[in-house]
């Protein structure tokens, strides 16, 4: 297949569409499992039409600009970070043959991009010149800073492990062995990635009943549609490279490897919603404590680990 | 400037506004910051709050309210005794029971009726339920103001149960009507009392276990509300807090137990109390109350006699007045009601738990961080409409 057919099609932007309805109307149903009621029922067969409506619900919308808004980084931001997060997805390789690029510095390029989106938010809150879309902007950095470093020290343990950062090979030289001497790495790089993406209970940059919508606040109609589901792709794209780094990726028996990923990535999909629906958001101070204190340290300390098994290995 | 106000010698300062231009960065600038927390607020509800903040701290928070005023005390001047139910119940929908309790016993108090033992036992039951009613939706705002709406789910659906006996009760679900001087208006009907013992079961088998074991003692909410706006027993009784939150400092005033009203003085319960005096106490406070009240509508409904539920109340009352103390659900509930002998109320003062603690509250929100502003105020327990009146 032809990479640029690759690029709109299979693994790319309109299968991720249909993903991310599918992730979105899961999320709608678990959560609302858990609160004991229906969830989205009535538009189309059990109602897994909901979501598009909602989409294009947000479409039909007025382009509402704030007055003393920044105008072009304000209509600009959006794309930016559609265009980052997005660019994550041509790294991800769902199957064998399913992946649009394939280089390697595959996973230095993810993080590197996940790295780039801090500011990218901050000028989204900024240029909105609201007070509650700057304190957001402030916290998105804040807590996105303090959340990468773990990120990439326990990403990197996995490089250091596999030797590599292309995807392809990490996945093919993964093992049950590597599973557990990097599973520490797993959940440190898994709660890393709530944080990095405010998910709850580390979205403090949206709290509700605190700042309103953070820097999402004046966004609205397909301004903010674009925006939130960027937000959705970097936490789909940072899941998909743990199922990379961590649980052997596309590699299972019986099913085709795309099933298989998918189903891993619905494991860890399971665990946020089931995590947003019973935990309370923590305060920044706390998640900085928490950051700094706790997580930085166990992912230095599982790196030299990783370093001192490889020694032993080769 | 010859205008009329500046000839009559009154001057106006005029504060300087300065627009701040798309191109500079304009909140920088200032160090402190005034967030209007409300009027339109995911969490405010129809108040606001001024909160100045010094980067994350909150530096001094300023209530506003009247947002939904209604002029409910001079209304009732304007009604008959029986008619002015209405609109007492509404200083707060959640909680209705409580305050048309504490009205109709002032009324009776200055006609000086004796009520039939069943009315009694008929008010206790539903006071409880209100109280229910109102306690689940505390302990589910409690929890929502943290990001979590899976309290808040669960609790409207045990609610629900006791709204269903409400509508057998008395046709509505919410605003009900249904205490008057008097007595009850309406005969606690077998069916009445079954939907509300299949309420309390559901309460009591479904609800309690299923959020005990998930939001109570949750590692995640202690370590949010635990020692956040700290009350000690002292300024809690200097700064006037009522209902649950003054009990979670400690003090165990509770009008049903110290003046008993009601059917309360031959029932069997137990004031909660706490000793730390912070968010987590308080909310704790809301949950065990939730147990006790669910005792006591059982006891209720064993010991209900029978007999009367209502007794004649005079059209025209005797000048008089008279000062009556309810424990509604959100503390103590004070009416000053006067008579002149007329066939309505003269004038009604009714003394609202939910404005004391909101006064209390800008003191406990000194240097607190922004976040715990949304988390205090909810554990206030407060209800706008009882704010505002």
């Amino acid at each position: 297949m032809e990479a640029w057919i690759k690029a709109i099609f299979f693994p790319g932007f309109l299968f991720l569409l249909v993903v991310f309805l599918g992730i979105f109307y899961m999320e709608r149903k678990i959560l609302a499992d858990v609160h004991l009621r229906t969830g989205p029922y009535y538009v189309g067969k059990w109602g897994i039409l909901q979501t598009t409506a909602d989409v294009f619900k947000l479409l039909q919308k007025e382009f509402i600009i704030q007055r003393r808004a920044n105008k072009l980084l304000f209509s600009l931001i959006p794309f930016v970070a559609f265009l980052m997060v997005a660019a994550l997805i041509a790294f991800i390789p769902f199957s064998e043959h399913s992946y649009i690029v394939s280089t390697s510095f595959d996973l230095l390029v993810v993080l590197a991009l996940v790295t780039g989106m801090p500011p990218v938010f901050f000028y989204a809150g900024w240029a909105s010149k609201s007070k509650y879309s700057f304190i957001g902007g402030l916290r998105v950095v804040n807590q996105m800073i303090s959340g990468e470093i773990p990120l990439w020290l326990s990403a990197l343990a996995a490089a250091v492990f596999y030797g590599t950062l292309n995807h392809l090979q990490i996945v093919h030289e993964s093992s049950w062995l590597g599973f557990f001497i990097l599973l520490p790495a797993f959940l440190i790089f898994v709660t890393a990635t709530l944080i990095v993406t405010d998910r709850p209970p580390f979205d403090i940059p949206e709290a509700e009943q605190e700042i309103v919508y953070g820097f999402l606040t004046e966004f609205g109609g397909f301004n903010y549609a674009i925006l939130v589901l960027s937000k959705l792709i970097e936490l789909f794209a940072l899941y998909s490279v743990a199922v990379v780094l961590f649980l052997g990726g596309f590699k299972g028996p019986v099913l085709p490897g795309i099933v298989w990923f998918f189903i891993k990535i619905f494991g860890l999909y399971l665990f946020t919603f089931v995590v947003r629906a019973s935990t309370p958001r923590i305060r920044m101070d706390q998640l900085l404590r928490f950051c700094w204190k706790v997580l930085t340290p166990l992912a230095l300390l599982n790196l030299a680990f990783i370093i001192l098994v490889k020694m032993f290995i080769s | 400037m010859g205008n009329s106000i500046s000839l009559a010698g009154y001057t106006f300062v005029v504060e300087e506004t300065k627009e701040i231009s798309g191109e500079d960065l304009g909140l920088l600038q200032e160090k402190l910051l005034q967030l209007n927390w409300g009027v339109q607020h995911p969490a405010s509800g129809p108040m606001r709050l001024k909160v100045w903040v010094d980067g994350d701290e909150v530096v001094k928070v300023d209530p506003d309210i009247g947002y939904v005023l209604r002029l409910l005390e001079k209304l009732v001047e304007y009604r008959t005794w029986q008619n002015a139910i209405v609109n007492v119940e509404r200083a707060c929908f959640i909680d209705n029971f409580g305050t048309m309790t504490g009205y109709s016993i002032a009324a009776e108090k200055i006609a000086d009726v004796e009520l039939p033992k069943k009315a009694d036992y008929v008010r206790t039951i539903l006071c409880e339920g209100g109280r229910i009613v109102s306690h689940l939706i505390g302990l589910g705002s409690f929890v929502g103001v943290m990001g979590v709406h899976t309290p808040m789910q669960w609790a409207l659906i045990a609610r629900e149960k006791f709204l269903d006996a409400f509508e057998v009760y008395s046709g509505q679900r919410i605003a009900t009507a249904s205490i008057v001087p008097g007595g009850v208006r309406f005969e606690p009907t077998g069916k009445f009392i079954e939907k509300m013992v299949s309420a309390v079961d559901f309460l009591e088998k479904e609800f309690i276990p299923r959020y005990a074991e998930v939001f109570i003692d949750n590692p995640t909410l202690k370590i949010r509300s635990q020692g956040i706006g700290v009350v000690p027993k002292e300024k809690a009784i200097e700064l006037g807090l009522a209902g649950p939150a003054l009990r979670a400092s400690g003090v165990a005033s509770d009008v049903r137990k110290d003046y008993p009203y009601a059917a309360y003085g031959e029932l069997d319960f137990k004031v909660v109390t706490k000793e730390e005096g912070d968010a987590y106490a308080r909310y704790l406070v809301i949950w065990e109350e939730l147990i006790e009240s669910a005792k006591i509508i059982r006891q209720a409904i064993e010991g209900l006699p029978e007999g009367e539920w209502r007794t004649k109340f005079p059209i025209k009352v005797p000048a008089g007045e008279a000062y009556v103390n309810v424990e509604w659900a959100r503390g103590c509930f004070g009416f000053h009601l006067v008579s002149d002998g007329g066939t309505g109320p003269y004038r009604l003062k009714m003394r609202a738990p939910s404005f004391a603690n909101l006064w209390a509250m800008p003191e406990m929100m000194k240097n607190v961080k922004l976040a715990d502003v949304p988390v205090i105020f909810a554990s206030l327990y407060m209800c706008h409409g009882d704010i505002d009146r």
